[in-house]
């Protein structure tokens, strides 16, 4: 245990020093991210022009969903993109075949090696967003309440990973893992707007199939003290079973791996 | 590791058979592919057995496909063998158990895994930890292992910066770090110049010297084989054809020694050919081929008959004679 | 080649973006409020689909990769410039990429019967024209930041700066008709409306300012053609002086 702790401190220390040779990226992401919000609160304003709600939520409201999913992305900047993207290219340079000699779990050192440091202000102006914005709606903003929220993120984060991680690991039966990731990105993109907010169907593929509900309109739910507890155990048992399931496909795929390889 | 005192490495009967789908060119070829899809099978390895012991340096041979880097996967538990056994120090290496994981390492050549952007140093401190290897230890495994590779500030360069024989002695030092007992080397001298690989054959010598340490290896560099390799194994089409040192492979695949001769003056074919198999005969110089039997006897003969004035014995070179034999895909 | 196939339908598919608003914009019976009903809203949302299917670019990508493996000194060497290459590479991608995108067009049909139409000849053609425009505007914004890997070893990074404009002012999230007047005046002056916007409302049967679209579609052209060919040839001189 200490010795993969010591390993991340490493990991991520190497990495940060070796983004320094690129500062020019953080001030690129630093843009990107200010742009990509402003855009998305202004095309959100464009929903509550002349007074209407979106799917039953204020103004306020659906601000903090746009600051979990700020968050998540920032989450996602900073760990998944650059660590799972890189898997094919450990695939397809045949370098996987260093890792999988590690004394270290594989799948442990494909998921944390990398850390963008660009993600961080994201991540900060995400949370301040929510609760600048639940304060903003009135609230009474317990100690209760952020401690589930905290919990539903960590939720959120764990099913994203796990889907993540399961389409990035067939990299090594597919070279191109590519495009299925920018498919799951287009329906994350979907998280930016309360679940309530779109048709029937929907809501039910976004909630149960591809849990996008639980990565920003029920953390939301969380802080506002509207959150079922039905719902935080749905979300524990499916992050779960997405985990495990993950897992699953990894130790497969590696046997493929090691018994077709050349 | 040292609890067997007999063979570390032992492969028996050991093959591996790849699964290939065979697919018709065209989209009519994909449909029947994608519906019913036939696969035949393609022997890597058959049937390879030997031993390995304890400090050893072994050679393998081979052509391009003939099995080797399958053959040396398979002992470092990268690829599962299909049938037979392999068994490294008491483990079986497909499990990739922690421990046996801690006592090999691999090189590839055409492969690296130093951080590109940074200098091999902060690679090496995550390796460090990633064995669990404590600060003071880490410091002097480098520093020990920097002097023999004749490494220095290099190790605070970026990788990027760092020329081709650099990278490849900052890998070595990354991968021998956690001070693996058997070493497995695939073309660790690929792309070098005649320098640098000289280099990293002195060191991976002088490691084995001081250190007991297995080292197996392919390459297709014959001078490192034969400085390095006392025992060679030689794979052709996925079989064992030969084990043993490597003298005697040059003697049972070419029993004759080359004679160079430069005489006085010019002198016709037909007067050769009781004394051996021509070669090459150009106006005062000839190149026989005479059977090591007969060599004294032949020289002398030659030295009394014609008057010479230089004459040089020497071995076909190795790399010819195996790669004629690669060629013709003859086994004896 | 499976593999192959499979690659374009999930590229086909990533574009869902237009859907998933579309949904969110019908349901929420927001298309009033900038003169649009759900049917004029579908309509826009599959056109907007369709026109990114056949604009999407990935130049920036494309080369980062050649250039980072090494195969761009081969491609500086032929009498073919590289750029038009990926020209090709797209062009015949866009073609690959037809029968799917009619397939999830019909789907959407079956999905929403009531929006079904079919665009007239002329503005089937005028589409087709500006689509093809709108491709050649986004192909040469992406040359342009192409151009800065001579400079840059990352310039995927760069593209975040297009990307991000292009999200919003295209007109792949929302019709710009629904921009607050200032937003709308401000936006038109960027290449972005030309892209998704404008071609998206020929197809569906919008009103649309037919001169003052090509006009601007034609000077972005106009300006960004000579700016990228500018910046490549000082890129190359850079990239073969540092004999890279």
């Amino acid at each position: 245990m200490k010795r993969y702790f010591k390993t991340i401190m490493l990991f991520w220390s190497t990495a940060f020093a070796s983004q320094l040779e690129y500062q020019l990226n953080f001030l690129i992401e630093l843009l990107a991210m200010l742009g990509t919000l402003s855009g998305s609160i202004f095309i959100l304003s464009l929903f509550f022009s002349d007074g209407r709600q979106l799917g039953d939520w204020s103004w306020e409201a659906a601000l903090i969903i746009q600051g979990v999913y700020t968050f998540m992305d920032g989450l996602t900047n900073a760990l998944l993109r650059p660590n799972l993207t890189e898997i094919v290219n450990y695939v397809r340079e045949g370098t996987l075949d260093y890792v999988l000699l590690k004394p270290i779990d594989s799948q442990f050192w494909l998921s944390i090696k990398k850390f963008s440091f660009a993600g961080i202000p994201e991540i900060i102006l995400g949370l301040t967003i929510v609760f600048w914005s639940a304060i903003r709606t009135g609230i009474n903003l317990s100690v209760f309440n952020t401690l589930i929220f905290f919990v539903s993120l960590f939720i959120g984060f764990v099913i994203l990973y796990s889907v993540w991680f399961l389409i990035a690991a067939s990299s090594i039966w597919f070279v191109k893992t590519w495009n299925a990731t920018e498919v799951l990105r287009a329906l994350l993109a979907a998280g930016r707007y309360p679940i309530t907010a779109y048709p029937v169907i929907l809501r039910l593929i976004f909630t149960l199939l591809l849990p996008v509900a639980f990565l920003t309109t029920f953390p939301a739910e969380a802080v506002l003290g509207e959150l079922k507890l039905v719902i935080i155990i749905l979300g524990l048992a499916l992050s779960t079973f997405f985990f495990v399931v993950s897992r699953l496909f990894w130790i497969y795929a590696l046997k493929h791996y090691t018994s077709a390889s050349s | 590791m040292q609890d067997n005192p007999r063979e570390l490495i032992r492969v028996d009967q050991l093959s591996k058979i790849y699964r290939v789908a065979d697919k018709q060119p065209g989209f009519k070829g994909t449909l029947s592919h994608f519906f019913n899809r036939r696969t035949y099978k393609v022997p890597a390895v058959k049937d390879v057995s030997f031993n390995i012991f304890p400090g050893e340096i072994v050679g393998f041979l081979g052509a391009n496909g003939a099995g080797k880097t399958t053959l040396l996967k398979m002992m470092c538990g990268l690829i599962h063998p299909s049938k037979g056994l392999v068994n490294v120090g008491g483990f079986l290496p497909q499990r990739r158990q922690t421990a046996f994981l801690k006592e090999i390492t691999l090189v590839m050549g055409q492969k690296q895994q130093l951080i590109w952007d940074l200098p091999p140093m902060d690679s090496l401190y995550v390796n460090a930890a990633v064995y669990g290897l404590s600060d003071e230890i880490t410091k002097k495994r480098i520093n020990e292992l920097a002097d023999m590779l004749e490494l220095g500030e290099e190790l605070t360069r970026p990788v990027r910066k760092l020329s081709l024989g650099q990278r490849m002695k900052s890998e070595l030092l990354a991968a021998l770090l956690h001070h693996p007992s058997v070493l497995f080397l695939d073309e660790p001298t690929l792309g070098l110049d005649v320098n640098a690989q000289a280099r990293v054959r002195s060191f991976l010598s002088e490691y084995n010297k001081q250190t007991g340490a297995t080292i197996l290896l392919t390459s297709h560099y014959m001078a490192d084989i034969i400085a390095l390799c006392p025992r060679v194994i030689c794979i052709h089409n996925g079989s064992l054809f030969y084990d043993g040192d490597l003298d005697s492979l040059a003697n049972s695949l070419s029993p004759s020694r080359e004679v160079r001769v430069e005489l006085k003056k010019a002198y016709f074919p037909e007067q050769f050919v009781s004394y051996g198999e021509i070669q090459e005969l150009n106006d005062r110089f000839v190149c026989l081929l005479v059977s090591r039997s007969k060599l004294t006897e032949v020289v002398g003969k030659i030295l009394s008959d014609f008057e010479v004035i230089d004459l040089e014995i020497s071995d076909p070179p190795i790399d010819k004679l195996i790669g004629e034999l690669f060629l013709k895909g003859e086994i004896s | 080649m499976l593999e192959y196939r499979i690659e374009i339908a999930l590229w086909a598919l990533s574009g869902v973006l237009p859907f998933i608003m579309f949904s969110l914009w019908s349901q929420n019976d927001v298309g009033n409020s900038f003169g649009l009903n759900d049917i004029g809203l579908a309509r826009y949302f599959l056109s907007a689909f369709l026109v990114r299917q056949f604009s999407v670019v990935w130049v920036v990508f494309s080369f980062e990769e050649d250039s980072l493996s090494g195969r761009l000194s081969p491609y500086l060497l032929q009498p073919l410039h590289p750029l038009l290459r990926y020209v090709a590479a797209h062009l015949a991608e866009q073609a690959t990429r037809l029968p799917f995108a009619i397939a999830i067009a019909i789907l959407f049909f079956v999905l929403n019967p009531s929006s079904f139409w079919i665009p007239s000849i002329s503005r089937f053609l005028l589409a087709y024209v500006s689509t093809h425009l709108a491709f050649s505007i986004a192909f040469l914004l992406q040359s342009l930041v192409a151009s800065l890997c001579f400079w840059t070893e990352k310039s995927s990074a760069l593209e975040r700066l297009i990307f991000v404009p292009y999200l919003f002012l295209s007109g792949l999230l929302v019709p710009l008709s629904a921009f607050p007047e200032k937003v709308l005046f401000l936006a038109n002056f960027t290449p972005f409306p030309y892209l998704i916007n404008f071609p998206a409302k020929i197809l569906s049967g919008m009103p649309v300012d037919l001169l003052n679209g090509f006009f601007f579609q034609i000077l972005w052209i106009a300006i960004l053609l000579p700016s990228v060919n500018i910046l490549w040839k000082l890129g190359v001189r850079r990239y073969t002086a540092m004999g890279a």
